[in-house]
């Protein structure tokens, strides 16, 4: 998922279909659209998303989710 | 697991008549939604005729004939592929939304557009094969239509089926006036307009689509237009992602200031085929694209709706989905 957003692949929540070129900025929005249909929406779980931020941006994320 | 036989080939007019020749055989393309009824036991196809590796691939646009300067997508593209070409993007952006609202990546990167096309129905009494259903086997009834139907259709069904088409992508090719082109196994090409190619159930619910013993979509063409600033795709669902529609409308308009000088809109989600809104694009023709105008006009629409006893909301849902389709149309998409 990460290459393809790297690869400038758009999504449904991507919002310049026309006109971006180049690495989709991986958004929370995005991330969860991309991951869901991994197995089924669980792709989209809090802290998977926020692990996701984490490695694409290099920065640490504070893992919002409780168990 | 039944048996069946394995047939790879490599060009049309083989895979053609070698279908033609076996009439319990299916096409193999990307196999995502063929391979799923096999395993429920809802496709029993005693031999596969393999059509990946045919040459029927390649986004272009058209240079000659009626067309001129729309595109040509390959049957064999992969819907990904698709979505992401830039001169659908660019061009066709209504198409690119739609076709990226359904299924999943995964699921995307697989499937091809022939086959999106010719997907059945994902309602649950046709898959389930203990239930009756007059589409999986002709003269069992409906199970549907006096069962669980919120998923079901309100417009064009018959007594025989409610079943509705579960395609994003064939919405946006139906507001865009594509043409699918196919090919039979005498060898003979032609076209079919893409509201002509779907069918509602009428008495006849088994037959999804006109096409003739054989005959293989190879590719589908979609028509300059001047739509490509103005058009939007909205998706209503149970949850945001990876659903099939609980209704969803692609709109298309073509301004000149705020006069609507041509308006498409399509409905999934409540048909047995996509469903070209022809009264609401008639309303709308020549009016000031206004809120106004787009919920008068989706009003129109629904009047001839029949709900079943489940789908009473889908009426003021696909209303309301209308009128919103088409104001994000109207701004380019954004809200």
């Amino acid at each position: 998922m990460l290459d393809e957003a790297k690869n400038g692949e758009i999504s449904y929540v991507t919002s310049d279909i026309k006109t971006s070129k180049g690495p989709v900025q991986l958004s929370e929005e995005e991330i969860r659209e991309r991951m869901s249909g991994n197995i089924c929406r669980c792709g989209a779980y809090p802290n998977i998303v926020d692990a996701i931020r984490e490695v694409h941006t290099g920065k640490e994320v504070a893992q919002t989710g409780s168990l | 697991m039944r048996p069946f036989k394995y047939t790879p080939t490599s060009t049309v007019s083989a895979a053609t008549q070698k279908i033609f020749a076996n009439p319990g055989a299916k096409y193999l393309a990307g196999g995502t939604n063929l391979l799923d009824l096999m395993k429920e036991d809802v496709e029993q196809p005693n031999e596969l005729i393999d059509i990946s590796r045919l040459k029927l691939t390649g986004v272009k646009t058209i240079v000659d004939g009626t067309n001129q300067g729309g595109v040509l997508l390959g049957a064999l593209d992969k819907n990904t592929d698709t979505a992401n070409h830039p001169l659908i993007r660019q061009n066709f952006p209504l198409l690119s939304q739609a076709i990226l609202a359904g299924a999943s990546a995964q699921i995307r990167n697989m499937a091809s557009n022939g086959g999106n096309i010719n997907q059945r129905t994902r309602c649950p009494y046709f898959y389930e094969v203990s239930m009756p259903c007059n589409k999986r086997e002709p003269g069992t009834g409906c199970g549907a239509i006096k069962g669980i139907n919120r998923m079901h259709a309100i417009l064009g069904w018959s007594e025989q089926c409610v079943a509705v088409h579960p395609s994003d992508m064939c919405i946006a090719l139906a507001a865009l006036d594509a043409v699918v082109k196919v090919q039979g196994p005498d060898g003979k090409a032609r076209t079919i307009p893409f509201l002509d190619y779907h069918r509602l159930p009428a008495d006849t619910p088994q037959k999804d689509n006109t096409l003739n013993p054989g005959e293989l979509i190879t590719a589908i063409e979609i028509p300059k237009n001047n739509f490509a600033n103005t058009s939007y795709y909205l998706k209503v669902r149970d949850r945001a992602s990876y659903a099939f529609a609980l209704v969803s409308v692609a709109a298309a308009l073509e301004l000149d200031g705020n006069q609507i000088k041509q308006v498409r809109v399509a409905l999934g989600g409540m048909a047995h085929k996509p469903w070209r809104a022809t009264a609401a694009e008639k309303f709308l023709v020549g009016k000031e694209a206004t809120e106004a105008n787009f919920k008068a006009a989706a009003a129109l629409e629904m009047k001839q709706a029949k709900p079943l006893e489940h789908n009473e909301f889908k009426v003021e849902l696909g209303q309301r989905a209308i009128a919103r389709a088409l104001m994000q149309a109207k701004t380019g998409g954004k809200a």
